[in-house]
């Protein structure tokens, strides 16, 4: 064979250009690029090397008082609040003997959601029994009261375990209620759709903090004995109502975006409604609306914190009590650093989650 | 006297107040290919639409194959079931692989198990030529390979009736073909088809009777010679020189 790659043209290759030379073409192609360039550069040099100075050199790790902390401090951060308190943080209230329960039944909820990322999950079957087994077991290590557990009332739970708890539940609650209402108002009666309608233009209309409010401290007036339960659920309740109002707009632009046709070959092939809703409409409509979706549970999570204007203490909440003691005042920023950088794994890895959901629904369109 | 197929008595559909469909009569035999033609807005879609009640009848008689169409969603599903429909868009359901496309209905709705469903989803993609697309998804294939899986998902639920609305009419000239191929096939083997279709090769080849429809009526119905070569009604003789000169 004589074939060599001047005679096909398909192996010619261009020299694949080195790292340096891609840097030059990318940041300092012209005069004005190289100057941006390293002026943003040296910018962004500055700020980190701030932070780490007061992060890690001038920072004081391990002094497990306030005091000598305090003393000991040349500008950097204090760490020791993060180390000595983060019990609080975490737990809050909860006896501190029970606290293994609060962190395992955490663990079992992070278990859950990272369960539901696997594929084989992905049925309506499966991922409801996940969620409302992984809830259960939250549930009863919180509580206790079972399996010779001593009982923790919700007044003690506090820290990210409440935190996840209400998250947890209002998604629980609030996901099924929003296809619920979707369909609802989507309705061919205009009595129903309309009435839905109104239902949610209001509940969407109104601030979250006064419907936590109404279902904490006025619900108890209205309802009967039987139905008030305790303020940490009517405060649930409340909240699930409002993420289904949002939710539901969210999945009924998922269903307006699908092709009538969709639904005409469904019903062309004799299946049933609830056929056709669960595996024809549902799905993709669900597929639809993934961003804004995740946009919701995203705002659904840090939101939880408005819980402590009726005396709830989440993970905000505990952060600001844990460095609010005449030990640890001093240290406010750091604990606030510490609560941040939780939220920040958890709503970062639920968009990291999200973008991943997208890419593989994709992997059937063109 | 055998049952018919398809049976319409002075059927009429309205859309508010505009007459959509008027005295629609026809019968359909078992086994006989009648194909639907007539220019746009005639309401020859909506005339197959009518008979798996996509859409509703407001007075007149549908019977397929003795059950009669009413507001009872038993016999709505009943229809439905035997009546296999193949659309001008294919919609095929694009967040399902080719196999559950197929598989889907007759799981839910004639409850056969998956491994059965799955068997006889793979005969009738042999059937239309593309067995080995069965795990890709639709967005993945060419329209007229995606109108074959339209047209095997339809087989699947083993209908005695198949109503094609314009099946060709969103393809590219060159996948026509190997759709048409496929509904010959589909004529030979006896078959009872209703096919809305401009494709007047395909209407000369396989029809029993053409029929064509004008304003919500059926202005002409014959053979296809008959209907081709010597038309009676002047609407008729316009359209299908319209036809032709294309």
């Amino acid at each position: 064979m004589t074939m060599t790659a001047e005679t096909a043209p398909a192996t010619v290759h261009m020299q694949e250009p080195d790292l340096l030379q891609r840097i030059k073409a990318k940041y300092f192609a012209t005069r004005i690029d190289a100057i941006v360039s390293v002026a943003f550069g040296a910018l962004a040099l500055w700020i980190i090397w701030s932070l780490l100075n007061w992060a890690v050199f001038d920072a004081t790790f391990g002094a497990n008082r306030g005091d000598v902390c305090r003393e000991d401090l040349h500008g950097g951060a204090c760490w020791s609040v993060v180390s000595t308190r983060w019990r609080i943080v975490l737990f809050g209230l909860y006896p501190f003997e029970e606290q293994w329960r609060s962190g395992l039944a955490s663990l079992v909820m992070l278990g859950v959601a990272v369960l539901s990322c696997i594929p084989w999950f992905w049925s309506t079957r499966r991922l409801p029994i996940l969620w409302l087994t992984g809830f259960a077991i939250f549930y009863v290590l919180m509580r206790g009261g079972w399996f010779g557990l001593v009982e923790v009332t919700e007044q003690n739970w506090g820290g990210l375990s409440l935190t996840v708890f209400i998250f947890a539940a209002v998604s629980i609650l609030g996901m099924p209620l929003a296809i619920v209402f979707a369909l609802l108002r989507r309705s061919d009666l205009p009595w129903i759709s309309k009435t839905m309608a109104l239902i949610i233009d209001t509940i969407r209309s109104l601030p979250l903090l006064s419907i936590m409010f109404t279902f904490a401290i006025v619900m108890p007036f209205v309802l009967p004995d039987w139905a008030i339960g305790g303020k940490l659920y009517r405060v649930i309740v409340g909240y699930a109502l409002f993420f289904a109002c949002y939710q539901a707009e969210i999945i009924r632009g998922g269903m307006q975006a699908l092709p009538v046709g969709q639904e005409e070959a469904a019903k062309a092939l004799g299946l049933k409604c609830r056929h056709r809703i669960g595996y024809i409409v549902l799905p993709q409509a669900f597929r639809n609306a993934l961003p804004p979706t995740i946009n919701q549970f995203v705002i659904t999570f840090k939101e939880t914190s408005l819980v402590t204007i009726i005396g709830f203490f989440d993970v905000m909440a505990s952060g600001r009590a844990a460095s609010g003691t005449a030990d640890w005042n001093f240290a406010v920023i750091e604990m606030y650093v510490f609560v941040g950088l939780i939220f920040f794994v958890f709503v970062f890895s639920l968009s990291r989650y999200g973008a991943y959901l997208e890419r593989r629904l994709d992997t059937g369109r063109r | 006297m055998t049952e018919p197929a398809i049976r319409m008595e002075g059927m009429n559909k309205f859309y508010g107040g505009f007459h959509a469909l008027k005295n629609i009569d026809l019968e359909v035999k078992p086994g006989e290919k009648i194909v639907v033609c007539g220019p746009s807005g005639s309401g020859k879609s909506t005339m197959i639409r009518c008979i798996n009640r996509l859409e509703e009848h407001q007075s007149g008689l549908i019977e397929v194959m003795g059950t009669v169409l009413d507001d009872d969603v038993d016999h709505i599903d009943e229809i439905r079931r035997e009546a296999g429909m193949v659309f001008q868009n294919f919609n095929l359901f694009p967040h399902m692989t080719v196999l559950d496309n197929c598989t889907l209905a007759p799981m839910l709705a004639r409850m056969i198990g998956r491994a059965e469903a799955e068997k006889t989803a793979m005969q009738y993609l042999e059937r239309v030529k593309i067995p080995d697309q069965a795990h890709k998804y639709p967005g993945q294939l060419s329209g007229g390979q995606q109108q074959r899986v339209a047209i095997a998902r339809a087989l699947c639920m083993t209908p005695d009736i198949m109503l094609f609305d314009e099946p060709t009419s969103a393809l590219d000239p060159e996948m026509i073909s190997e759709v048409l191929d496929v509904m010959v096939g589909l004529a030979e083997e006896g078959m009872t088809m209703v096919c809305v279709t401009h494709e007047m090769g395909f209407a000369r080849q396989v029809a029993d009777r053409v029929i064509f429809m004008a304003d919500g009526e059926i202005i002409e119905e014959g053979a296809p010679d008959q209907f081709f070569d010597n038309p009676q009604n002047e609407r008729t003789k316009t359209f299908l020189s319209q036809i032709v000169g294309h």
